[in-house]
């Protein structure tokens, strides 16, 4: 990796701004779900915000990202609007799949989400057939596809980045290694000593980044982009990270060891990045200040839409299996 | 020039006309799998020869033996707007890639609550006959026919291939197209161009009225041989070829039941579970007090399929077990 | 108007948990998102804070098993 662009003040703030959003909305679903207003499997992102936000701002709407049921993150980075978001992850018939994908499976068509899934590793075939389509359409559409350090062990991942590299795709693997698959810590399930170690098996640049560092992932992430966009092929990045809330709601982490989780709390991206934009004058505390405002304003706005919509008719069962009028 | 001379071709011809034919029609139509691009032989059994050195190695792109990368790609495609049609050579390899056609490509329609579909067809190769042995040679249908989303067909005839295969690749969900192998090189009467066979719509092959059997792929040509014995005779036997598994034509079935009374379903995959067994349970909810015996099943041995060819011949439904199933169901 | 404090679905499989021990006590005065009470399900230990202000008035007892969606007290 040799790029060493800085990003302009703009891409900064947009950057803070869609992470804070992202751990607003993390917040308040964690919130919601202990108060046993909503019951939903739900899987936080809190700790790897940075890491989408700085991905984002180097997308179009046009281009593809794709995700896990770890990806409320990376769909609000994309630019999913809030209240259909909300309302799907409540389960009711105003959520962007009518209520009837939940967490694991949240898609927005028009942002750019064709696909998110539960399934570990996934994905990565799935972007190889997007970006195949953009290829062929002559278009300058990139997909991102996102998975975790577990997902780079799986049978998927493997063929899926020769096959990327192979048809020279412009697809980019993001993998967001928190650290722990599952509850497996990285050492004990892993063999290769980095995942962007892997790149190099299968004929692609395998980059290392610190995913925590928002101007880090930005050069990584632009880089990467660039050369898909110029038909240079695929990337795989590797974005180092941690979670603190563990691998679902009602985990309690015990797997991790006390020492390493304060650690990590103490060394919080977000409080870091903003502590690092007003020294360096790109905004002032009170700047700041409305951003996470208008972010909290408009999420729980998103959130009374959500609780106040109603639950889908039992008749959607029968609808969207196949095509409407076909037979089932 | 006289009298019309009918045109026979087989079902790798009629298959290579149908994908020939889609691709022109409609250039999101694209062709992937394992060697069947033309720098390597259009296709282990040809069934895409001509298509690369046609359309490019753009559309038509010889894959690794990667399945899950095969029909992942063939997934996101169909998203971005293509219609794949990927090729999984031989229909026990689609296990490898059961996630993507059973947990993807079927539920995504659904769980996106109709944002997005996948117009995929998965072409795959199985039947015994030439000693393939027990990984090569399964008949799953019954497996992706319990998947809702899935449709499934397994055409008989090379008319039905080609027709079946325009309907899959314009189907907007995925449909798995089932070919036999030893049933490729069978000629039959040649399609006619752009005509396409509904899918979910069986076929009567022969009109009857003592028994009704139902079948479909290779087996319905031992069905049918089975018949004409019968024929001689003096027994008079409807047989249908159901063309499409997934959706079931249930009326033409019910039609026929309820005509004869008596019902056969023979199918080279296993009795149990399967096909047979789906067709049974309806028909005995819709004609309980017309029928004159039990819904017979005839099917392939328990046990995977084996190499040694007397066991492999037996394994299979051969024509003296559907006619001891017919002989018991008539008496 | 009393908020209802709702034993939650925290994990893949619970239908119940165990209120291990409430962190206030009876009739005592609760910020929004002060500590209020933890709970044990799937073997994990959860602490729950406060969804409101408010007055706590405790309608189960620590200890026991309850079903999720159980109402164990409410804030007034």
């Amino acid at each position: 990796m040799s790029e060493t662009k800085q990003p302009g003040r703009d891409v900064l703030l947009d950057i803070y701004r869609i992470a804070t959003l992202i751990k607003t909305a993390d917040d308040r679903f964690i919130e919601l779900i202990k108060a046993g207003q909503i019951a939903s499997p739900y899987y936080s992102p809190r700790g790897q915000e940075l890491i989408p936000a700085a991905i984002s701002v180097s997308l179009k709407p046009s281009d593809y990202v794709v995700t896990t049921y770890r990806g409320i993150h990376d769909q609000l980075a994309k630019g999913i609007p809030l209240k259909p978001f909300v309302a799907e992850l409540f389960g009711r018939a105003t959520g962007t799949c009518k209520g009837k994908g939940g967490p694991m499976h949240v898609t927005h068509v028009a942002s750019g989400l064709p696909v998110t899934t539960g399934i570990v590793g996934a994905g990565l075939p799935i972007a190889n057939g997007l970006a195949w389509a953009s290829q062929l359409k002559g278009t300058d559409q990139v997909t991102v596809v996102n998975f975790g350090d577990g997902a780079s062990n799986i049978g998927a991942f493997h063929e899926a980045l020769n096959l990327a590299a192979v048809w020279k795709l412009p697809v980019i693997f993001v993998c967001q290694n928190n650290g722990y698959a599952e509850h497996t810590k990285y050492e004990y399930g892993t063999g290769a000593a980095t995942i962007a170690d892997r790149g190099l098996a299968y004929g692609i640049p395998g980059v290392e980044v610190d995913g925590n560092d928002a101007v880090a992932m930005w050069q990584a992430a632009s880089t990467a982009i660039a050369r898909a966009r110029a038909g240079d092929g695929p990337t795989l990045l590797e974005a180092n990270t941690f979670r603190f809330r563990g691998h679902l709601m009602g985990d309690d982490s015990h797997y991790i060891a006390k020492e390493e989780m304060a650690a990590a709390i103490a060394a919080d991206p977000l409080p870091r990045f903003r502590a690092w934009l007003i020294k360096e004058g790109h905004a002032s505390d009170g700047q700041l200040s409305d951003i996470e405002a208008t972010n909290v304003a408009a999420f729980e706005e998103a959130v009374e839409f959500g609780l106040a919509s109603p639950y889908p008719d039992v008749s959607e069962l029968d609808k969207d299996v196949v095509a409407e009028g076909a037979q089932a | 020039m006289s009298a019309v001379q009918a045109k026979k071709i087989n079902i790798v011809q009629a298959i290579n006309m149908a994908l020939h034919d889609a691709m022109e029609l409609d250039s999101s139509v694209v062709v992937l799998g394992e060697d069947i691009a033309d720098r390597e032989g259009g296709g282990v059994f040809k069934c895409t020869a001509g298509l690369s050195t046609k359309f490019g190695t753009g559309r038509v792109k010889s894959t690794p033996i990667a399945e899950q990368a095969i029909v992942g790609a063939a997934v996101g495609g169909a998203l971005a707007g293509l219609r794949p049609v990927a090729e999984i050579m031989l229909m026990n390899f689609t296990t490898v890639a059961m996630d993507q056609i059973v947990n993807h490509a079927a539920k995504l329609r659904f769980m996106t609550g109709g944002q997005t579909h996948v117009p995929l067809v998965i072409r795959t190769t199985t039947g015994a006959g030439f000693g393939t042995g027990g990984q090569h040679a399964d008949y799953l249908e019954a497996w992706f026919a319990h998947t809702a989303g899935l449709k499934v067909v397994a055409p008989s005839t090379p008319a039905d291939a080609y027709g079946l295969m325009l309907s899959c690749i314009f189907d907007d969900d995925p449909c798995i197209f089932i070919e036999n192998l030893p049933l490729y090189f069978v000629p039959g009467e040649a399609p006619v161009p752009g005509q396409r066979v509904p899918i979910g719509k069986a076929r009567v092959v022969q009109e009857g009225s003592d028994i009704t059997l139902i079948s479909y792929s290779k087996t319905l040509h031992e069905v049918i041989a089975v018949a004409k014995g019968l024929a001689k005779e003096g027994i008079s036997a409807e047989v249908i070829d159901l063309r499409s598994i997934s959706p079931l034509d249930m009326d033409t079935i019910i039609a026929s039941a309820s005509k004869t009374g008596r019902v056969v379903v023979a199918h080279e995959a296993q009795v149990d579970f399967g096909v047979g067994a789906e067709i049974s349970a309806r028909l005995h909810k819709e004609l309980f007090g017309q029928l004159k015996a039990p819904v017979a099943r005839v099917g392939a041995a328990r046990s995977p399929v084996p190499f040694s060819k007397p066991l492999e011949t037996a394994f299979v439904p051969t024509r003296e077990r559907i006619l001891a199933a017919i002989r018991e169901t008539l008496n | 108007m009393a908020t209802e404090i709702i034993l939650p679905k925290l994990g893949f499989s619970v239908n119940e948990a165990i209120l291990t021990e409430w962190m206030i006590p009876d009739g005592g005065a609760v910020s929004k998102g002060q500590l209020l009470y933890t709970m044990e399900s799937e073997k994990s230990v959860q602490e729950v804070e406060a969804p409101a202000d408010g007055t706590l008035k405790i309608l189960k007892e620590a200890g026991e098993t309850y079903e999720v969606g159980t109402v164990i007290g409410e804030l007034v």
